[in-house]
């Protein structure tokens, strides 16, 4: 069947009524969770994680799998878009991939233009979902054929650089993302052995043995750390929010922004597909790029639709990139993704070259879904803008209580256990401290998800080779990997010592 | 950057790799029909963990200590709801969701400011019981819902 089959198939799928109901929750809860302050993309996965468990536990596994990750992918892009509201109107960012939003799209607020930038960036990530889906569409399938031919050799090198990729791109401090990398793989460890039967690291704790379960680490990282930041450091200080006018963006608005809104979509697709490199930098660049391009660059910082249409079409291709190698490679390159695949691996679904022959369902439906996402934030984001602005005054001392007690029924609702709780709860405390000390939190889930796969890997290739390592520099496929995973740390580093300043990807 | 905390990371991040080091040593070294046992991967990382703890040792040598720029910190506030958070997860099996969700919520409302206490007490008792009322009588999953004691 040819990849335009496979695709209608999976449009069935995403418009059965119940996932695109999924899809509706997931990106009205994603675009909530954006604009309130304090949650975050990765937060907001995280959360809802042990919720859509719960609300699937009805259907098949397969199904169920993919309704699970067609909500969790809608919060992931509601939440994109969410992020970019409270930048515009409130001049802070919700999540970092919209920071440079502020530069713009605040002016234009303040300028009364404030509908106008809002709907540009809605038309304008809407777009870039278009592009990331026909890219998707064409590249996944190749990607996948390719990535079947590899052996455990070359799989392992191509974990390592998607970890070394993050690692290095991944804070402000490349030793700290490092250590959380190899601490998230240390963690991983811990359980039954899956090859040999051995327990490792278990001290007899029958809680141990199933290892550390993904779900509440990520959850207490995530949401409960984010939300600890919170009760520390917020005073809340109110903040006036500026009013939203005329929604719709004007004829000169629209012709503006097309041609930024096509270069930042593509720009921000592959940036997206890079491992490491995330929306972030995608908004970073499409911004520096749209800077050097304009006839008035001096625009720039005062007002510009550009500077809004084009970070915010490439942040969400970026976000539409990184399902690219979650998909066919089985390697999420960044926070979210990573918090994606550990809900596919929930329900036993393996993201990798694999999924594409094994559950065409999820895999094509996840992707049609996308587009139904997109349709679903455009639909709900022009009438809705004004209602979600009002969500940014929602008290705080209401929201805070209530998150933690969602993080703990969910978490106790799927696991059923005290000790998962109390781990929730050190997660969170230590999710706070880490991130607060430039610790990024990423890698660490990144590497607790990629940990089994890649010592099976290693050792499956160290088994055919009798345990000579020399089997990862002599096959070329995987020393190229092994290579590029170097100089992915290495040049940032000879950067700096020049005393170049190296942009970084916070979060992601 | 907080020197004082990096170095306290580095020692304890270098503490955590020596752990699975030495207890690796005690796992199985090789595995039926492979040479290479389950103990080689936590022994690597953990060499690997050692390394990158000496280095940001380190580095916080060349770190310049800020001045105190602290903003104003709510370390009480905190402090009380992680505690209240543990209670919250440690009684949550004993006592049942309902009752253990509405004490914490009306405690937390009350912690982060409001100054009602009776809306705190309505707001927490109706979020528990909304929360409560979906998942169990709408989705069918199970919960703790009273205590064992009640008998209900």
């Amino acid at each position: 069947m040819s990849a335009l089959q496979y695709l209608s198939d999976g449009f069935l799928l995403a418009l059965q009524w119940h996932n695109l109901l999924y899809a509706f929750i997931g990106v009205l809860i994603g675009t909530a969770v954006g604009v309130l302050p304090g949650i975050g993309p990765m937060s907001g996965v995280a959360l809802l994680l042990p919720v859509t468990s719960s609300l699937t536990s009805g259907s098949s596994p397969e199904e169920a799998a993919a309704s699970a990750i067609i909500l969790l992918a809608g919060v992931y892009y509601g939440a994109m878009y969410g992020g970019s509201t409270t930048s515009i109107l409130l001049n802070t960012p919700g999540e970092s991939s919209s920071v440079v939003t502020t530069l713009d799209g605040y002016q234009m607020a303040k300028q009364g233009r404030a509908g106008s930038a809002l709907s540009i960036a809605a038309i304008g990530s809407f777009f870039a979902g278009l592009v990331a889906l026909i890219a998707l569409v064409f590249l996944a399938q190749p990607l996948a054929e390719v990535a079947l031919s590899f052996g455990p050799a070359e799989y392992f090198s191509l974990m390592v650089l998607g970890l070394c990729a993050v690692s290095g791109l991944g804070g402000k401090s490349m030793t700290k993302a490092l250590i959380m990398t190899i601490f998230g793989l240390l963690l991983a460890t811990i359980g039954i052995d899956s090859v040999s039967g051995v327990s490792r690291f278990t001290f007899d704790i029958p809680d141990l043995y199933q290892g550390l379960e993904f779900l509440t680490i990520a959850v207490g990282l995530f949401a409960l750390g984010e939300v600890f930041k919170t009760i520390m450091e917020d005073n809340g200080g109110a903040q006036d929010i500026i009013r939203v006018g005329r929604v719709l963006p004007t004829r000169q608005d629209l012709k503006d922004s097309a041609a930024p809104i096509a270069r930042g979509s593509v720009l921000g697709f592959f940036i997206g597909v890079l491992p490491g490199a995330g929306a972030t930098l995608a908004s970073f660049f499409s911004y520096i790029m749209e800077k050097k391009l304009s006839k008035h660059p001096e625009r720039f910082g005062k007002g510009a639709i550009e500077g809004v249409a084009g970070p915010e079409s490439a942040n969400n291709g970026a976000s539409g990139g990184a399902m690219v190698p979650l998909l066919t490679l089985g390697i999420p390159g960044s926070g979210t993704t990573a918090i994606l695949m550990g809900a596919l691996l929930m329900y036993n679904v393996q993201p990798g070259p694999l999924l594409f022959s094994d559950h065409p369902q999820v895999a094509w439906g996840l992707i049609a879904s996308m587009f139904i996402g997109n349709v679903m934030l455009l639909l709900l984001n022009m009438p809705l803008v004004k209602v979600f602005a009002k969500i940014i005054d929602t008290p705080s001392q209401y929201l805070l209580p209530m998150i933690i007690a969602i993080s703990v029924f969910g978490v106790y609702a799927v696991q059923v256990s005290t000790f998962d709780l109390i781990l929730l709860l050190i997660c969170g405390i230590a999710g706070y401290y880490l991130a607060k000390n430039d610790f990024p939190l990423a890698p660490l889930v990144l590497g607790l998800v990629l940990g089994p796969m890649i010592e099976n890997n290693m050792r499956r290739a160290l088994t055919t080779s009798n345990g000579d390592f020399m089997v990862f520099i002599n096959k070329p496929i995987s020393a190229t990997f092994l290579v590029i995973a170097v100089l992915w740390l290495v040049i940032p580093m000879l950067l700096k010592m020049r005393g170049k300043k190296v942009i970084i990807n916070e979060e992601g | 950057m907080n020197k004082t905390f990096d170095r306290y990371a580095s020692v304890v991040f270098a503490a955590i790799g020596a752990f699975f080091v030495v207890s690796s040593r005690t796992i199985a070294e090789s595995a039926y029909g492979s040479q290479v046992g389950p103990n080689l991967f936590p022994l690597i990382l953990g060499i690997i963990l050692i390394l990158l703890s000496a280095r940001l040792m380190f580095e916080t040598r060349s770190y310049q200590q800020k001045e105190k720029e602290e903003a104003p910190h709510n370390l009480k506030r905190f402090l009380i709801m992680v505690f209240a958070t543990l209670l919250y997860a440690f009684f949550l099996e004993d006592i049942g969701y309902i009752i253990s969700t509405s004490i914490f919520l009306f405690v937390g409302f009350q912690v982060m400011g409001n100054k009602t206490w009776w809306k705190s007490a309505l707001v927490a008792v109706l979020f528990t019981g909304a929360v409560y009322g979906l998942y169990v009588e709408i989705l069918e999953g199970s919960l703790p819902g009273w205590p064992t004691w009640f008998g209900l």
